[in-house]
């Protein structure tokens, strides 16, 4: 092993390949990006150099509206922190107890995951229509009537209304990163801590999370910089409306570029989401340390 | 051992960078390398300009008539009368979805990989892909025939600087398509000026009934409204200034006037609940399905009335009313064709190509005209007395109108409109006043 480890040569060949991928997939692009949002450019014609300009624009410009879709990720980044991973801890530390049909219910919380994110949209464009959505058919049922709304599209609750589906989807993938962790847990720890008269509460406090720390950030980590670069959903549902009601940073950056040929301020807005997700990656693992468990 | 190591990945890392860069720009200059020895070939196989049995010659089509789209069939058989009166000719129809294709197009501009003709929409759209030299100018194919039958004022938004580099097909105009049966329920008239159309929504609504379908999520509906009564308050001309840059303020009485009145539909309770989170799929179908008795939108609204209605017999079509009759005719129209098919200057076979866009947009005129999918914009000299008789209709508009405008987000340039829609939305919420919008539109036009 040791030797292996020594072999240059060896070491450059296996690495070969996915240094090619790498470079060519992610560097290049970011380099290439980097340097279109240094242009005023719309895509086809010849760009023109303007230097920071369109970082300059991007916090100035009361039309592109850049600092209320940071605001609305940092929502979603918290909702996501508070809400979602709890939700999957809760899930994980039931399921990893071993109750029964734990495989059944570990399929069906992780379903939403494995389903199209197109077909969620479509489901949730469903739930949520004004006129046949069962959401206000419940409401209405329920004589609630007064509290029926236009979900997506109200200014007031669009942004929440394609954030729930967002977190509801990712519950089941956190949950099984976290299953996995805690089922490489050696089971002696947790008989040990049993014998000694822990309860259910206190085991999951006292032994079980903690060894999950790891774990734990590192769903932290999936989790933010996935709501700063959330998209998909949000195209499907709202596109970032009513009236950029539930705008994030990368339905705005396809507007840009696709709709109104602002190719530069786009990449410009890319640059600021791949530095936004380097920034927290790194902040985040700085900020929760964790022993390295043997 | 490990300085080593870091030296010679960064040593591979540069060395890839610099064969994939490499890599790149060999590509780009090899492709008018190979388009450079068809050509020069081309002219020696068809020095007779006109009829030309070009020798086994490929086009590559590439438009939105989708197998849902009405125009479906009148490409299919327009393809098919061209290929049968130029034998040797073979067109190949690829089809793309609306949305997915603006995209497509602009990114095969800029990737130079047009195929020979392509479908796009004159006036701002096209803009940036003719001043980037990949469209061919086709005046010299425009012979006097295609003049007679085919006008100058209808290519206006397929000419650049004077140059024309594209034909196009079907006029369609935006209008209000009514419900007319539910018009009778209550003995009322298609509305001529805005008052009238005030009192027929206020009659709607005293008897309960939701007067008209709008989308707002999708914002071109909305703005399809709001075009039109610009048009009506302001005047083709003022408005075209204003929104092309052309030296004319937005922050003018009369665009104030059209997004108050706008303003007012909506405070009334004119517009269907819900609007803002509606598709106009969504939207159309409270339409079709006797909801609400009005919708305005463009001549294409015709052919779905006629295959998605239960009784198309009940639905009629009017003008939009005036707002203000100092500036405006009833029978200035929002619309003008900006569907245009436009030929690639990198195509190997100019000559087969200029020829095909003016016989393929005559056919598909026709086609479409007879399908009831579209509004002719070729003379017709053919039997249409079997055309639906909202499409009839629509035709004569198109026939008899005073002016075209095109609709705002396809005249104004991607940018403006995309501001535009943005600022329609937010006044439709309330979110900024009349008074806001209007400055806010000032203030991108005139930057």
């Amino acid at each position: 092993m040791e030797k292996a480890r020594s072999n240059v040569v060896a070491i450059c060949l296996f690495m070969l390949p996915a240094a090619v991928l790498f470079t060519v997939i992610i560097i290049v692009p970011v380099i290439m990006s980097t340097y279109y949002s240094l242009l005023n450019w719309d895509g086809i014609t010849k760009g023109t150099f303007v230097g920071l300009e369109n970082f300059v624009q991007l916090f100035k410009s009361k039309t592109a509206g850049f600092p209320k879709t940071l605001l609305n990720v940092s929502v979603l980044a918290g909702l996501s922190i508070v809400i979602q991973l709890p939700l999957a801890l809760f899930l994980a530390l039931v399921l990893g107890k071993g109750i029964k049909g734990e495989v059944f219910f570990l399929s069906v919380f992780f379903i939403p995951v494995l389903l199209s994110t197109t077909v969620i949209g479509q489901l949730w464009s469903k739930i949520y229509n004004p006129d046949y959505g069962i959401l206000n058919v419940a409401l209405r049922a329920l004589g609630l009537d007064h509290m029926t709304k236009v979900w997506l599209g109200d200014q007031k609750t669009a942004l929440l209304a394609v954030f729930i589906p967002i977190l509801w989807q990712y519950v089941g993938y956190h949950m099984l990163i976290m299953y996995a962790g805690i089922k490489s847990i050696s089971p002696e720890l947790r008989e040990a801590a049993r014998i000694d008269g822990a309860t259910e509460g206190q085991l999951a406090r006292y032994v079980t999370i903690p060894l999950l720390k790891p774990v734990l950030r590192t769903s932290i980590i999936f989790s933010v910089t996935g709501s700063l670069k959330a998209f998909d959903l949000i195209y499907i549902l709202t596109n970032g409306g009513p009236a950029h009601a539930s705008e994030v940073p990368s339905t705005l950056m396809v507007s840009m570029i696709f709709n109104r040929n602002r190719y530069g301020f786009g990449s410009a807005i890319a640059v600021m989401i791949i530095f936004l997700c380097f920034l927290m990656a790194i902040l985040l693992r700085k900020l929760i340390r964790t022993e390295e468990v043997v | 051992m490990k300085q080593t190591l870091k030296r010679i990945i960064s040593l591979m890392m540069v060395c890839l960078m610099v064969l994939s860069i490499a890599a790149c720009g060999n590509s780009v200059p090899a492709q008018p390398g190979q388009s450079d020895a068809p050509e020069s070939s081309t002219p020696s196989a068809s020095n007779s300009s006109t009829p030309a049995p070009a020798q086994n010659v490929q086009l590559v089509l590439w438009s939105i008539a989708t197998e849902s789209d009405a125009f479906h069939n009148a490409y299919n058989q327009a393809i098919a009368d061209f290929e049968k009166a130029n034998p040797g000719v073979k067109i190949v129809h690829e089809t793309f979805e609306n949305e997915s294709y603006k995209t497509k197009i602009k990114s095969a501009v800029a990737a130079n990989e047009l195929p020979d003709l392509f479908f796009t929409w004159g006036g701002g759209f096209s803009q940036s892909f003719v001043e980037s030299g990949k469209v061919l100018a086709i005046d010299k194919y425009y012979t006097e025939e295609y003049q007679a039958q085919l006008s100058r004022a209808a290519l206006v938004n397929a000419t650049y600087d004077g140059k024309l580099y594209g034909a196009t097909y079907t006029t369609p105009v935006s209008a209000l398509f009514y419900n007319r049966k539910m018009f009778d329920q209550y003995n009322l008239k298609a509305p001529t000026t805005f008052e009238e159309l005030v009192n027929v929504c206020q009659t709607f609504i005293n008897n309960g009934i939701t007067p008209i379908g709008v989308s707002v999520k999708d914002t071109w509906v909305l703005a399809m409204t709001h075009d039109a009564l610009t048009l009506k308050s302001a005047g083709p001309e003022k408005t075209k200034k204003a929104i092309t840059r052309g030296g004319q303020s937005y922050n003018d009485p009369d665009f104030l006037a059209s997004a108050t009145k706008l303003k007012q539909l909506i405070d009334m309770g004119a517009y269907v609940e819900g609007a803002t989170g509606l598709s106009n799929d969504e939207a159309s179908q409270y339409f079709y399905n006797g909801t609400v008795p009005m919708y305005i939108t463009g001549s294409w609204m015709a052919g779905s009335i006629m295959t998605d209605c239960e009784h198309p017999e009940d639905y009629d079509v009017a003008p939009i009313p005036v707002i203000n009759g100092n500036n405006a005719k009833i029978t200035d129209f929002m619309g003008g064709a900006a569907d245009t098919i436009m030929v690639a200057a990198s195509t190997k076979n100019p000559d087969v190509a200029g020829k095909a866009v003016f016989e393929l947009t005559r056919s598909i005129s026709k086609y479409a005209y007879l399908d009831g999918a579209g509004v002719p914009a070729w003379e017709v000299d053919y039997d249409d007395s079997a055309v639906n008789p909202i499409t009839a209709k629509l035709a004569q508009y198109a026939t008899g109108a005073t002016s075209f405008t095109l609709w705002f987000d396809t005249l104004m340039n991607a940018n403006d409109a995309g501001e535009y829609l943005a600022l329609l939305q937010q006044l439709y919420i309330g979110s900024i006043t009349p008074q806001e919008f209007v400055e806010a539109m000032a203030e991108q036009l005139g930057s």
